[in-house]
């Protein structure tokens, strides 16, 4: 089981996030965008993270919440005149209203939280693959829904014209508020339940825990701040479309969460900012980029290649994560630190292990 | 279009969907992995055909075969094997990540136009005529479907690698302690994984003659959700839920009002959650295993 | 002492993850000896047996084979030396048959020679396992189950054979016909390293018992031992 530090971890994240914001808001225009994704990233990987770190339960449907939060967001807080004109078909009540930046984002939360509770209420007595498919299905028909119901939203156009308020410090803010959500949620009783449960579902039920409702619980607290990554990513583009919020997003989030170490805010918040700025370079660097000494031109489009391999091989070096799943603590960083001073032998030690594919009752 | 014609596109899609499934199932049953990079060797089939486009078709199928085979056994060794006992939401990412970057490639290599690749055109000839029209290509995908899944079924039940690789899928560490081969065991499912493709590949392009990047992943996708819908850990639940997901849906286009056909993928998948509801565990797995195959 | 080694081990750490299971443990079987392991709950005998398997990597020592190294090769290799573990927990695949599972011990078989003989030979010790060669293994009982996984090892011809644990939750009767059977695997010059949680049976059973506890060999009894009740008591419960 992961210790919880109380909030060296939480400290040490906000950290981070603001060290990416305070170079994000001292480069260029266009580069400054690079940062924002990587903080909007950030609170979406928080919401993935609730839900998976702690029941360890795989989700592909997260993205849907985002998607749900983009595009209500989105769709709320274009002014009533233009949406007239680009959405014809939007369900009157959404096409005479319009409200704030800021009430989109809490609105986008509310929706996400409550989508993400009713489609939870059934789903979350599944696990292991079932669960992976069945939230599967959700991103499935959130995206053929928002790509066809022009009531609700532009259809498979693009919506346009959506206020971009998220710069450098609101997209901080958003995902500061997310990890002390998450954070919040991983050391309340709740919470520690659920981890508990993760361990061993069988042993928790047997002392009282309600295992589904716990991960409903943490589902829709998930869901919510989702919904909060996706209106803040529509607020910093300006426009979106579904395939924005779909399958490439799912598995970029997950493969920041797993490659940053699912088990720790601190492996989420490593895994999303470092994913995340390495995939903007490596567009930025299709149009060549200055390091430090010499100009990379990449070729057109090998930067996913370059990417995809990328986290290949992060994978198979460290398959624990980045971080190793653990949370940030001063004291490990000092044990890591006299490891590595010390003889290396000491770090080639393999500790037992068992060969072949993990025992049945793990979860996906 | 009236009810046999649209039974006849359903068998086809289904018997495409349930030959994907076989290689995956197998996969899933030594490994306990959901390979999403299978869809990715469908594609590579698919443009090997497009690049041996001048050569006579029987020499593309067969490059095509061993592109897809090469490929399959290449991914398992150089992204799979070194995860082996890693934790399940790993190895996944890890799928995700090798289909990511080949899609990668296939784009910068191949861009998102579509290429043309054919070499069993005539396929689409039509075998029976009249008010509904049967074309061979149904023809062939559905025996090809009954003749691969009731061979590789042979081979699991009928010779020792087949009785190795059940035993591999039901208890790993008892099978290496027996002395299975297990590396040799999961090559061999990741061969036939391999074949399976290929077979989908040359099939498929005579449906869809134009190749572009997701060529595979898309259908690898919907197939993969048809086998757990099916039970993924056996040969026969897998493909008949493939089977029938590819079945649903062809019929479900027919059946729909026509103001609801845009949302066809979301009733298609609608049903799938009320179905892994109702059967998380498979909706053709039986109680008692003792008469099902494990794979 | 012992003449002719079959398997040494040496100075064996195991550990999961950080937590110690196995430590420094010295152990000798001699060929042809029949050696007993017992000790408490948690005190690393399955553990110890995993890792001459090759299943767990040890984090230090040695383990020699009729004198060759094993440790880091793969288990189906040191299967195909001669080595072979009948499992904690009868591991017998039970959506097979009976005698598929039978056929999955020919696997690591250095030959298929003498098939048949071994197989009338196991028919004799294990009347039962022929009986219901065409039965579903699931449908046998915990004792047939455990007669079908020790017939299932005999039948890769192991010149060593690793038990754990066989005789747990067997009827008497059943405990019975499972030691008269490893006495003749004995007798027909297997080696036999025996994990039981009966110490007293076992010492009385084996040529040599070592007794192990919190992962360290405590000490060394022979079959005069069997009675002396204190000095095992000592062995599980002392410091
Ligand atoms: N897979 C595992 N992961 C982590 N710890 C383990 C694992 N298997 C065993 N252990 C621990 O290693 C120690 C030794 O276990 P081992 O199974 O070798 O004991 P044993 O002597 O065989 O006990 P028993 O008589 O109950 O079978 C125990 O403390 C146990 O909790
Ligand atoms: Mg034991």
């Amino acid at each position: 089981m992961t210790r919880l530090r109380v909030p060296q971890t939480l400290l040490a994240s906000i950290a981070l996030l603001a060290i990416v914001a305070l170079l994000g808001s001292g480069a260029s225009a266009s580069t400054q965008q690079d940062y924002i994704s990587a903080l909007v990233s950030a609170t979406i990987v928080y919401g993935l993270y609730m839900f998976v770190g702690s029941s360890g339960v795989i989700s592909f449907g997260h993205i849907s919440f985002a998607a749900i939060g983009a595009f209500s967001a989105g769709v709320l807080t274009i002014p009533v005149g233009p949406k007239h004109l680009t959405m014809p078909g939007l369900w009157p009540f959404l096409a005479q209203h319009s409200v704030s930046s800021l009430e989109s984002l809490v609105i986008a939360a509310v929706l996400g939280g409550v989508s993400a509770l009713v489609i939870g209420f059934p789903l979350m007595r599944l696990s292991g693959i079932a669960a992976g498919i069945a939230t599967f299905a959700v991103l499935q028909i959130t995206y053929n829904v928002l790509n066809q119901w022009t009531l609700i939203g532009p259809g498979p156009t693009t919506l346009a014209l959506v206020p971009t308020t998220t710069g450098i410090w609101v997209s901080l803010l958003g995902a500061i508020f997310s990890a002390i959500v998450a954070f919040a949620y991983q050391s309340s009783r709740r919470g520690r339940l659920l981890r508990a449960a993760r361990e061993d579902a069988a042993a928790a039920q047997a002392i009282g825990v309600h295992v589904v409702r716990e991960r409903l619980l943490a589902f829709g607290l998930s869901g919510a701040i989702c919904g909060l990554g996706g209106a803040l990513l529509v607020h910093q583009l300006g426009s979106i479309t579904t395939d924005q919020v779909y399958l490439e997003l799912t598995f970029l989030t997950l493969a920041m969460l797993v490659i940053g170490g699912s088990g720790s805010l601190w492996g989420a918040t490593v895994g999303a900012l470092a994913i995340s700025l390495l995939d903007s370079f490596l567009n930025t660097a299709e149009n060549s980029v200055h390091v430090v000494f010499f100009e990379l031109t990449l070729p057109n489009g090998s930067s996913d290649v370059i990417l995809g391999i990328i986290m290949t091989l992060v994978i198979l070096f460290r398959p624990q994560g980045l971080t190793g799943g653990s949370e940030f603590s001063l004291a490990g960083l000092a044990r890591v630190g006299r490891l590595i001073a010390a003889s290396p032998a000491k770090l080639r030690h393999r500790p037992a292990r068992s060969e072949g594919p993990p025992a049945p009752r793990t979860d996906m | 279009m009236n009810a046999g014609q649209v039974i006849f596109d359903g068998l086809a899609l289904g018997a495409l969907y349930a030959l994907v499934a076989i290689g995956l199932a197998l996969v899933f049953g030594v490994l306990r992995l959901i390979n999403f990079a299978q869809g990715e060797l469908i594609t590579a089939g698919a443009y090997s055909l497009y690049l041996t486009d001048n050569l006579p078709a029987l020499a593309s199928i067969v490059i095509c075969f061993a592109v897809c085979i090469g490929l399959s056994v290449l991914i398992e060794r150089v992204a799979f094997r070194p995860l082996r006992g890693a934790s399940p939401a790993t190895t996944l990412v890890a799928t995700f990540a090798v289909a990511f970057a080949l899609e990668a490639i296939w784009l910068m290599a191949f861009s998102s136009n579509g290429k043309p690749a054919d070499p069993l055109a005539s396929l689409n000839q039509i075998a029976i005529g009249g008010s509904l029209a049967l074309r061979w290509v149904t023809i062939v995908e559905m025996a090809a479907g009954v003749v691969l899944l009731g061979g590789v079924a042979l081979v699991l039940a009928r010779t020792s690698v087949g009785l190795q690789m059940r035993a591999a899928a039901t208890d790993f560490r008892m099978a290496r302690l027996l002395g299975v081969r297990t590396n040799l065991v999961i090559s061999l499912a990741f061969v036939i994984a391999g074949v399976m493709a290929a077979v989908v590949a040359v099939l498929f392009t005579v449906q869809q003659p134009s190749v572009t990047p997701t060529f595979g992943f898309d259908i690898t996708l919907v197939a993969l959700v048809g086998a757990v819908v099916g039970g993924v850990d056996r040969l026969w639940t897998a493909t008949a839920g493939a089977f029938a997901i590819g079945f649903a849906s062809s019929m479900l286009a027919d059946l729909l009002p026509s103001s609801q056909l845009q949302f066809q993928t979301a009733w298609v998948f609608l049903l799938v959650l009320v179905l892994l509801l109702l059967r998380p565990a498979g909706l053709f797995s039986t109680l008692s295993r003792s008469t099902v195959e494990r794979v | 002492m012992v003449a002719e080694p079959a398997l040494e081990i040496d100075s064996l750490d195991v550990r999961y993850g950080v937590v110690p299971a196995v430590r420094g443990a010295t152990l000798t079987v001699g060929r042809g000896e029949i050696v007993g392991l017992v000790g408490p709950t948690g005190a690393g005998k399955s553990t110890t047996m995993l890792a001459v398997m090759g299943v767990v990597a040890p984090a230090g020592g040695t383990i020699r084979f009729e004198g060759s190294s094993i440790v880091g090769r793969p288990t189906e290799r040191i299967v195909r030396m001669g080595l072979g573990l009948v499992p904690e927990g009868r591991h017998v695949f039970e959506a097979l048959t009976v005698e598929e599972n039978l056929r999955l011990g020919l696997i690591g078989r250095p030959d298929q020679s003498g098939v048949e003989r071994d197989m009338e030979w196991i028919h004799g010790l294990f009347p039962v396992v022929y009986e219901f060669r065409r039965r579903q293994a699931g449908l046998l009982s915990g004792g047939q189950r455990q007669q079908l996984a020790i017939a299932r090892a005999l039948l890769a011809r192991p010149r060593m054979l690793l038990l754990d644990e066989p005789s747990l939750g067997l009827a008497p009767i059943v405990v019975d016909t499972v030691f008269a059977a490893l006495g003749e695997i004995r007798r027909s010059g297997v080696t036999i390293l025996l994990v039981e949680q009966r110490a007293q049976i076992t010492v009385g059973f084996a040529d040599r018992t070592y007794v192990m506890s919190n992962g360290i060999l405590k000490m060394e009894l022979t079959a005069t031992d069997a009675d002396a009740t204190d000095r095992l008591v000592d062995a599980y419960f002392g410091s």
